[in-house]
C-alpha cells in the first residue's frame, strides 16, 4: 500500500511540475523572448527521452537514433514542399515514416550490445546516402529542401506539446505493465521470457515508440528552421548528444533525461561563453568526470546514493 | 580500361583495408579483453599521423623509422589511459555504455588538443618515394602503397604471432573467451588488460604512420571517421576476433573501392554498410565470430 502511495505522490509532484513548467514555457513567445535556445531545450529534451524509452528501458543502445530524426523531418518536408500539402499532413506524413522504417529495422534488435549500436548507426548513415542519391524533384537532392516559409512560434508550440507528450508517456511507461516488462527483458532476458513475456512484441512497442518521438521531433525541427539538408538531418551528432544527455540524467529513471539535457545544455553554454578557445576540451572533461564519478548518471545517482530520495524522483 | 581501373580499386582496396583491418584489429583487443568501447581510437590513429609529420620534419629520417618511436610512446599512452579511466569503468553496472560515453569524452579532449597544437588546416608528410609509381602491366601503384602494404602485412603477421605463439597473446585471447576463468587460472587481469590497452593504442597510432604515407592530407577531424570504420570492420568480421578484424577490414576496404568504379561517389560510400548489414543478416556473429550473441 505504502509503495502505491509513494509512487502517487511523487508521481503528482511532478505532474504538477511539469504543468507548471509547461504554463511558463507556453507564454514565453507572448513575452518576446528569444526562442532559439528555449527551442533546441525542449527539443532535446524531447530526444533524449525518447531515446531512454530504448536505451534505459530496455538497454538497447541505438546509435543511430538519427535515422528516424532525419526520415521524419524528410517526411515532413516533402509531404510539404513536394506535394504541396499542409504542414499538419507533414506530422502525419512524419510519424508513419517513423512507424514504417522501425518496423524495417525491428529485424536488428536479435543483436545485442555494441552490435546493435553499429548496426543502428550502419543504416543511418545508408538512409542519409540514400536519400542524398534520390534525383531531385524526389527528395530535394545533395541540397536540401527549403520550405519557402517557416513559424518559429507555431514549431515552438508543437514542439513544446511533443515534449510533454513524450514525458507524459514515459510517465506512465515507468508505472505501466508494459515498462515493467521492458525492464525485466533488459536486467534478465531468459527470465522474462521464462515468466511468460512476449520479448518480440514487447520490445517492438518501445522500439515504435521511441522511433515515432524521433522522427516527429525531426518533422518540427524542420518547420522550425524550414531547411532540411541530409547533412543536418542526419548528422550523427543528433544521436551521440541525445545519448549523452540521457546517461548524464540517468538512463532508466523518468526525470534523468531532462535533468541531464538541462544542465549539460547549461555547462555548455557557459563554456562556450567563458572559454571560448578550450570549449571542446572543457566539454570532453566534462563528459569525462561526470562519467567517472556519477556512472547512473546525476538522477540515477542520486537515488542510488540517498534512497529517501526516491520520494519525489523516479 | 574498366578491367585495369578494376585491378587498380582491388589493389588500392586492399591496401587501405589491411589498414582498417589494424584499426579494427585493435579496437577488438581492447573491446574483447574488457569490455570498452574505445571511441577515442580513431584520435589515436591521427595522432600517429602528426606523430611522423613531427619526427619527419624534426629529423629529416625515413617516416617509417619513426614507427618503433610511435610504437613504444603510444604503448605508454595506452597504458596511463587504461590506469585512469578503465579499473573505474569495470566497477560500474554498465561498463559498455559508461565507456562509450567516458571515450567519447576522451575523443574530444583528444581532438581539441590536436586541433591547439597542429590548427585546423589539412597537413601532408612531404616525403617522396624514388621511383614514386611503379607500374605492373597497365595498373600504377604508387611505391607509398607498396610500402604501407609491406609494413601493415608485416605489423599483422607480427602480431598473429603474437596472439598465438607466445604465452601473453594466447593470455589475451583466453581474456577474450572468457574473463572470469583466466583469473582462476592465476593470470592477473589488470595488468594484462593495461598491456591489451596499451597495444591497441600502439597499434592504432602505428596505423596512422602508414595511413600518412597513403593519404596525401590529414587533419585533426577525421578521427570519428576512423573509430566508425574501425568499429563496422569488427562487427564485420566479429567481435573478439582480431584475426576477423582484419579480414573484415579488407573486404570493407575493397568493397569501398570497386565501388567507387561502378557507383556514383555518394552511393558508394553507402556500399561497405550494406555489406555489413547484409553480413550481420546473414551471420549474425560476423563473418568469424562465434559466441558473440549474448
Amino acid at each position: 500500500m505504502s509503495s502505491n502511495r509513494l509512487v502517487w505522490t511523487r508521481t503528482s509532484i511532478w505532474l504538477g511540475f511539469l504543468a507548471l513548467s509547461a504554463l511558463g514555457l507556453g507564454l514565453l513567445p507572448a513575452y518576446g523572448f528569444s526562442l532559439a535556445f528555449w527551442f533546441y531545450l525542449l527539443l532535446w529534451i524531447t530526444l533524449a527521452s525518447g531515446l531512454n524509452i530504448m536505451a534505459g528501458f530496455t538497454g538497447y543502445l541505438p546509435f543511430g537514433y538519427v535515422a528516424f530524426y532525419g526520415i521524419g523531418a524528410y517526411a515532413a518536408a516533402v509531404t510539404v514542399k513536394m506535394h504541396g500539402l499542409p504542414i499538419w499532413a507533414g506530422f502525419i506524413a512524419a510519424a508513419l515514416a517513423g512507424v514504417v522504417l522501425s518496423l524495417m529495422f525491428a529485424r536488428t534488435m536479435v543483436l545485442r550490445g555494441i552490435y546493435f549500436s553499429i548496426v543502428s548507426l550502419a543504416l543511418a548513415v545508408i538512409c542519409r546516402l540514400l536519400i542524398a542519391a534520390m534525383p531531385e524533384d524526389v527528395a530535394g537532392g545533395s541540397y536540401g529542401i527549403s520550405l519557402g516559409f517557416s513559424n518559429p512560434d507555431g514549431a515552438y508550440y508543437a514542439m513544446l506539446a511533443l515534449m510533454l507528450a513524450t514525458l507524459l508517456t514515459v510517465t506512465w511507461l515507468a508505472q505501466s505493465r508494459l515498462g515493467m516488462a521492458l525492464r525485466a527483458i533488459r536486467d534478465d532476458p531468459d527470465t522474462a521470457e521464462t515468466v511468460g513475456i512476449n520479448i518480440g512484441t514487447v520490445r517492438l512497442k518501445a522500439w515504435v515508440l521511441s522511433a515515432v518521438i524521433a522522427s516527429m521531433t525531426g518533422a518540427i525541427e524542420a518547420w522550425y528552421t524550414s531547411i532540411v539538408d541530409t547533412e543536418t538531418a542526419f548528422n550523427l551528432l543528433v544521436s551521440t548528444k541525445a545519448v549523452i544527455f540521457a546517461v548524464a540524467g540517468g538512463l532508466g529513471t523518468v526525470i534523468g533525461p531532462v535533468v541531464g539535457t538541462v544542465v549539460m545544455l547549461i555547462v555548455d553554454d557557459l563554456i562556450w561563453q567563458h572559454f571560448p578557445v578550450l570549449n571542446v576540451f572543457l566539454l570532453g572533461l566534462v563528459i569525462v568526470l561526470l562519467m567517472m564519478f556519477l556512472p547512473s548518471g546525476i538522477v540515477g545517482s542520486l537515488i542510488r546514493r540517498k534512497p529517501f530520495l526516491r520520494r519525489i524522483l523516479f | 580500361m574498366m578491367t585495369t581501373l578494376l585491378i587498380q580499386a582491388l589493389v588500392t582496396g586492399l591496401i587501405l583495408g589491411a589498414l582498417y583491418g589494424l584499426i579494427g584489429c585493435s579496437l577488438t583487443i581492447i573491446y574483447g579483453t574488457m569490455r570498452i568501447v574505445n571511441f577515442s581510437h580513431g584520435e589515436f590513429v591521427v595522432a600517429g599521423c602528426f606523430a611522423v609529420l613531427m619526427f619527419f620534419t624534426a629529423t629529416g629520417l625515413h617516416p617509417l623509422l619513426s614507427i618503433p618511436l610511435v610504437f613504444v610512446a603510444f604503448f605508454l599512452v595506452g597504458m596511463c589511459l587504461y590506469y585512469l579511466f578503465v579499473p573505474r569503468l569495470n566497477r560500474g553496472d554498465d561498463p559498455e555504455v559508461a565507456s562509450f560515453l567516458t571515450f567519447y569524452g576522451v575523443s574530444l579532449m583528444a581532438g581539441a588538443i590536436l586541433l591547439y597544437f597542429f590548427q585546423a588546416d589539412t597537413r601532408s608528410l612531404n616525403y617522396v618515394f624514388t621511383p614514386s609509381v611503379y607500374k605492373i602491366g597497365h595498373v600504377f601503384i604508387p611505391t607509398a602503397h607498396i610500402v604501407a602494404l609491406a609494413t601493415g602485412v608485416a605489423i599483422i603477421a607480427a602480431l598473429t604471432w603474437f596472439l598465438y605463439r607466445t604465452i601473453y597473446g594466447k593470455a589475451l585471447r583466453a581474456a577474450i573467451m572468457n574473463r572470469d576463468a583466466i583469473q582462476i587460472v592465476g593470470v592477473n587481469i589488470n595488468t594484462l588488460s593495461a598491456l591489451a590497452f596499451g597495444l591497441a593504442i600502439a597499434i592504432a597510432a602505428s596505423t596512422g604512420v602508414l595511413l600518412a604515407l597513403v593519404f596525401p592530407a590529414f587533419g585533426p577531424f577525421s578521427g570519428m571517421d576512423y573509430t566508425l570504420v574501425g568499429f563496422v570492420v569488427i562487427v564485420l568480421g566479429g567481435l573478439g576476433h582480431p584475426i576477423g578484424a582484419i579480414i573484415g577490414g579488407i573486404v570493407f576496404g575493397i568493397a569501398e573501392q570497386v565501388a567507387i568504379v561502378f557507383l556514383p561517389q555518394s552511393l558508394s560510400q553507402a556500399v561497405g554498410f550494406i555489406i555489413l548489414i547484409a553480413a550481420i543478416t546473414l551471420r549474425p556473429s560476423g563473418l568469424f565470430g562465434k559466441v558473440a550473441l549474448r
